[in-house]
């Protein structure tokens, strides 16, 4: 996926040393064609035509009305557009140091696994193939406050669960907790940079008498620094975006009229926005918001990345 | 070893060198081999404790999903006793959902549409990959810039008119809408694939264009055949995408016999579960029929899952 | 793939795609309905597709075979579930509508404010539809502007059940519970409630937030909006009031989230019901109910009687279901025949006669039915219940038929799903413990007016 670290190695990849001739061009871009034309189509006109729809009041039944910036003014005012980006942002927050520190400490347990490690690694991931709908239908049974398995187990150690289903201070939580299950990919990820550290590096270091810890902190960690800046911007990138989880838990298009606020991420007020109440100008302008709001974070990650992520490939 | 199992790659092949771009047969998870043992006391106490936190997190991870069959074979009083075993046996939950539902008509649309999109976006990806992993021509770095920042763009801002697009044809309720953007290649896959199709010889094709092959026979009968390992990764992934999206058919769907198994299990916890009155037993096992069909597919593709995403991670 | 072949191809995707961002346009333009006369004695020919009907029971299908052999000649079709409103307002755009729609009474008026369904006046005058049997609280709900958008079919009242073993024990009776006093149904949750090792055990009083919420500000002799539809009230005193009692009741009880984890994890359609296992004291809920806990727990210890206001008089929140015909519906005329079939006395006694049948063969009683025709309603009461009120079931039964004649609607809006959405998030987040009742409301009141403004004048604009 998309990483700053990436495009710098395909730029510096050295190409077949060919000038490019004109067959050449031609079957390219007959190659390309598929691309090509669903980036016009379903990718530069959808991105146009959202900002234009962004500046009017359209509900499909009847034609655009062109508003002005009236619909990014009345998200300034719009309640539910900061609930929904604090939720959003609330779950991002502390969801992706979550999975990236438990994904890691995971990683690092497997690769002292050895043999077994194939083992635990395939238990690991199969929780990722649960549909995101089954996860959500398992946060209402697991988290029930009253009689569900995770209350049941805390429990055990004689804690008394909160109502992670209903209570607004708890419905994110359990939605982090119940992300965990989705751990699988980050390990596998984190497992394969962890094996591709160069022994050498981890010999020399034990020579010079440093513990498993050491090793760890000062050679490890800054060789797959990598890897854990992918992920971060990976998962946050997801995180921003989630909808399906919470969606299935907490909104629908059933009876009921109790749905709770405090899982309203910014995914969900779009989609609502949208297609429930058709609000289409309203909801391209949340679109963008959307989009401008994950460039900067993208960008800030970008930024902080350069000081702390070693690249192999910047070295001689 | 990994992907390289079934890699028909002739011996004789030179392996690109990994720095630059590892093969997407890379990394490969061998576990080096350990230096000789030292028995300690400390180290013993080390590995136990490895262990047993292996053995919890494995338990914490696979118990959720055992949880969910366990209680589908649950009558409905007995959901959330949280016995592993049920106490009376409920096989009849699967008759009546099969009977309230229509889970076999939404399981053949499910695998029609997977299948579809699977296939297509396999197909277009490798094509356009191949467009830019083998051509040289002006441009070509913008455009798979290009390519590449369309991963960035939150699928929020393409939504609505893409909605509008197949509103437009008339296709909104069918199935289409659900598969059809794939025909046109997927950015992450078409980079995937590419990252293969570079590290493919040039020497393999300059011998065969020689003998008289013409670029797309290039592509069909010598690049293709090459990265099979590649292409079963795209198609796992994207089957696995397709099978648990719930967005679009949310957003495509309307009558319920068009319907997906995630939306239709969307459907049946509406119909059953808001209002605050809950068949679970129904939600449960129909969240189970979602759900084994993705954990059968993942103990048949598993190798090229961990490949896949080791890769992933490696070209971050 | 040769050049040439894979140049076809292009232009055929191209001109698929061209297709795709003109077709954009088509959407907004068909919504001309044809001028079809509605005519009663016309001869009906084409298909009919409904949207939004479901055949589960006898009531259901005795009707819809009734309605299929009255439109003999057209080929009817059902499109099964629930009607999702942007399903149907997408297919409405995109020039697809089904022929006829069945939706809850509250969601016509803004499907019409939106101008995705039509008035129905020719069709009620064509078709010869006796408007005057029609309960009148049903019909404004869906007439907005002098203009009958839907035809009403079912109608859902509320009645008061309690779990009179419970009430005993706490040294009370039907007549604490029942809503004619507050104070005493504070004091009766109180305790009727109970916990067990830090987990609530028995739910004292449901008061059945935030779905009932409207019966309580009724109940309080207040409303959520004014009459004429075009004001919002939320913010009035007797609103507030409502609310602050309404919510103590949870907060009383370990707070909504612990009361409402316990509901949902309730066997609530199944024989382990709250009151067949005694964890529920009392709550008002609607009529339907009653035939479940007959047919799973005929035995449990459960008793009924009306829900009634402050002032003691028996009071019900009437709600259900309506058909209307979509703009662009192909065939309107099919589809008011087939709406004035579905709803007809007659239509209603046969279907009543065929649920009396049914639940002979179980050994069961008839409970009722309960529409929005109310000539109907009186017809079926006196040709086929048998109300014996010296038993619980008979009590069901009787109560529900007072609360039927009792009920009350709001006023119809054309801001329908904004309008409610916003005293709903207030009451959510005053349950929650997010909000208090006085500035939830008043944050609502905002929303909801806005809402208003903005439904009324589409409404007249696209009039």
């Amino acid at each position: 996926m998309l990483s700053t670290s990436s495009k710098r190695r395909t730029a510096k990849q050295p190409r077949a040393a060919r000038a490019s001739t004109k067959g050449d061009t031609r079957a390219a871009f007959l190659f390309l064609s598929p691309w090509i034309i669903g980036f016009l189509v379903f990718t530069l006109w959808p991105v146009g035509y959202s900002a234009y729809l962004s500046l009017t009041d359209y509900d499909v039944l009847n034609n655009p009305n062109f508003v002005g910036l009236d619909n990014y003014r009345q998200m300034l005012s719009d309640p539910k557009v900061s609930l929904a980006l604090g939720n959003t942002i609330f779950y991002t927050v502390f969801s992706v140091p979550i999975h990236i520190i438990a994904a890691l400490a995971l990683a690092l347990l497997l690769n002292r696994a050895g043999r077994a490690a194939g083992f635990f690694r395939t238990a690991f991931y199969l929780p990722n193939m649960t549909p995101p709908v089954a996860v959500g239908v398992m946060v209402l049974l697991l988290l029930n406050g009253q009689n569900g398995l995770v209350n049941s187990v805390l429990g055990w150690f004689g804690i008394q669960g909160p109502d992670w289903t209903t209570d607004p201070n708890w419905v994110k939580p359990g939605l982090i907790l119940m992300s965990l299950l989705t751990l699988g990919g980050s390990i596998i990820i984190f497992l394969a940079a962890l094996r591709a550290v160069p022994e050498e590096l981890e010999e020399s270091a034990k020579l010079d008498g440093a513990n498993a810890w050491q090793r760890t902190l000062r050679i490890k960690l800054p060789m797959i620094s990598g890897t854990i800046f992918f992920l971060t911007i990976v998962n946050t990138i997801a995180a921003f975006q989630s909808f399906t989880e919470a969606y299935t838990a907490f909104f629908g298009s059933g009876s009921s009229t109790y749905g709770n606020d405090a899982a309203l991420f910014y995914g969900i007020y779009l989609f609502q926005q949208a297609f429930t109440f058709l609000h289409m100008g309203y909801a391209s302008a949340l679109a963008w918001l959307l989009f401008v709001v994950v460039l900067l974070v993208t960008l800030i990650q970008v930024r902080l990345s350069r000081r702390f992520v070693y690249y192999e490939s910047a070295q001689p | 070893m990994t992907i390289k199992a079934d890699n028909p790659t002739p011996p004789s092949v030179p392996q690109p060198k990994a720095a630059t771009s590892p093969t997407p047969g890379q990394p490969e998870i061998r576990r080096k081999t350990s230096t000789p043992r030292k028995v300690s006391t400390g180290r013993k106490t080390a590995t136990i404790a490895t262990w047993l936190a292996l053995g919890v997190v494995t338990v914490a991870f696979i118990y959720p999903l055992i949880w969910l069959i366990s209680a589908s074979f649950k009558p409905r009083s007995e959901v959330f006793d949280n016995r592993l075993i049920p106490a009376t046996f409920a096989p009849e939950n699967y008759v009546t959902v099969w009977q309230d539902a229509p889970i076999a008509l939404w399981l053949g649309n499910t695998v029609l549409v997977t299948v579809l999109a699977a296939v297509t976006v396999t197909i277009s990806s490798a094509m356009v990959a191949w467009g830019f992993a083998y051509y040289n021509f002006r441009g070509k770095n913008l455009l798979f810039g290009l390519v590449l920042g369309t991963m960035m763009l939150p699928g929020a801002v393409t939504m609505i008119p893409t909605f509008l697009i197949w509103n437009g044809l008339g296709m909104v309720g069918t199935l289409t809408p659900l598969w059809a953007n794939n025909l046109f290649g997927s950015a992450f896959y078409i980079f995937l694939l590419r990252q293969f199709f570079l590290s493919l010889p040039r020497d393999l094709f300059e011998a065969a264009k020689l003998d008289g092959a013409n670029n797309w026979k290039l592509f069909t009968h010598i690049a293709l055949p090459l990265c099979r390992p590649a292409l079963a990764v795209a198609f796992i992934f994207e089957f696995q995408a397709s099978w648990t999206d719930l967005m679009r058919p949310l957003i495509y769907l309307r009558d319920e016999s068009t319907f997906t198994i995630p939306r239709g299990l969307k459907a049946v916890l509406d119909q059953y579960g808001f209002g605050g009155n809950w068949h679970w037993e129904t939600i449960v096992t129909a969240s189970v029929i979602t759900t084994i069909p993705m954990i059968v597919l993942f103990f048949i593709g598993q190798r090229h899952f961990v490949a896949g995403i080791a890769t992933t991670g490696s070209k971050g | 793939m040769s050049a040439k072949a894979a140049r076809t191809a292009l232009l055929s995707v191209l001109s698929v795609a061209a297709l795709a961002l003109s077709g954009c346009a088509t959407g907004q333009a068909n919504h001309q309905t044809t001028s079809s006369s509605f005519d009663s004695s016309a001869q009906l020919k084409g298909k009919l597709t409904v949207m939004g009907f479901g055949t589960g029971d006898e009531v259901a299908t005795t009707r819809f075979d009734n309605a299929k052999a009255a439109l003999s000649g057209v080929q009817v079709n059902l499109l099964k579930g629930s009607l999702d409103i942007q399903q149907f307002l997408s297919s409405v755009a995109s020039g697809q509508s089904p022929d006829i729609i069945y939706g809850d009474r509250g969601q016509i008026d803004s499907f019409a404010a939106r101008g995705a369904v039509i008035p129905l006046d020719d069709c009620i005058s064509g078709e010869k539809i006796d408007t005057s049997s029609f309960r009148k609280t049903a019909l404004d709900q869906v007439s907005l502007n002098g203009h009958v958008y839907g035809i009403p079919e079912f109608n859902q009242v509320e009645i008061t059940m309690a779990n009179p073993v419970l009430l005993k024990q706490a040294g009370l009776d039907m007549a604490d519970i029942d809503g004619s006093s507050w104070d005493k149904i504070t004091a009766a949750s109180q305790s009727l409630s109970k916990t067990k090792d830090g987990k609530l055990a028995v739910i004292g009083y449901d008061s059945k937030l935030p779905d009932f919420f409207p019966l309580w500000v009724k109940a309080n002799g207040g409303s959520l909006i004014s009459d004429d539809g075009k004001k919002a009230t939320l913010d009035s005193p007797e609103v507030v009031q409502a609310l602050t009692f309404a919510a103590a009741i949870y907060q009383k009880q370990g707070g909504f989230g612990a009361v409402k984890a316990f509901r949902d994890s309730a066997d609530f359609f199944g024989k382990g019901n709250q009151f067949a296992s005694n964890t529920l004291g009392a709550m008002a809920m609607e009529q339907w109910y009653v035939n479940i806990l007959n047919d799973v727990s005929p035995k449990a210890d459960v008793d009924f009687t009306t829900f009634k206001d402050r002032q003691g008089a028996p009071l019900s929140f009437s709600s259900g279901s309506a058909w209307a015909i979509p703009k662009g519906s192909p065939n309107p005329g099919a589809a008011c025949r087939f709406a004035k079939s579905m709803t007809s006395t007659d239509s209603w006694m046969k279907a009543a006669a065929a649920r009396v049948q049914a639940r002979e063969k179980d050994g069961k009683p008839f409970t009722g039915l309960f529409t929005g025709n109310q000539m109907a309603d009186q017809k079926i009461k006196d040709q086929f219940v048998k109300a014996d009120p010296a038993t619980n079931w008979g009590r069901a039964i009787e109560a529900s038929y007072t609360a039927n004649e009792s009920s009350f609607a709001y006023p119809a809006n054309p801001a329908g799903a904004e309008f409610k959405t916003a005293w709903q998030d207030a009451v959510n987040h005053v349950i929650n413990g997010q909000d208090q009742p006085a500035s939830a409301l008043a944050k609502a009141q905002q929303v909801a007016q806005k809402a208003l403004d903005a439904g009324w004048a589409q409404l007249n604009g696209a009039g």
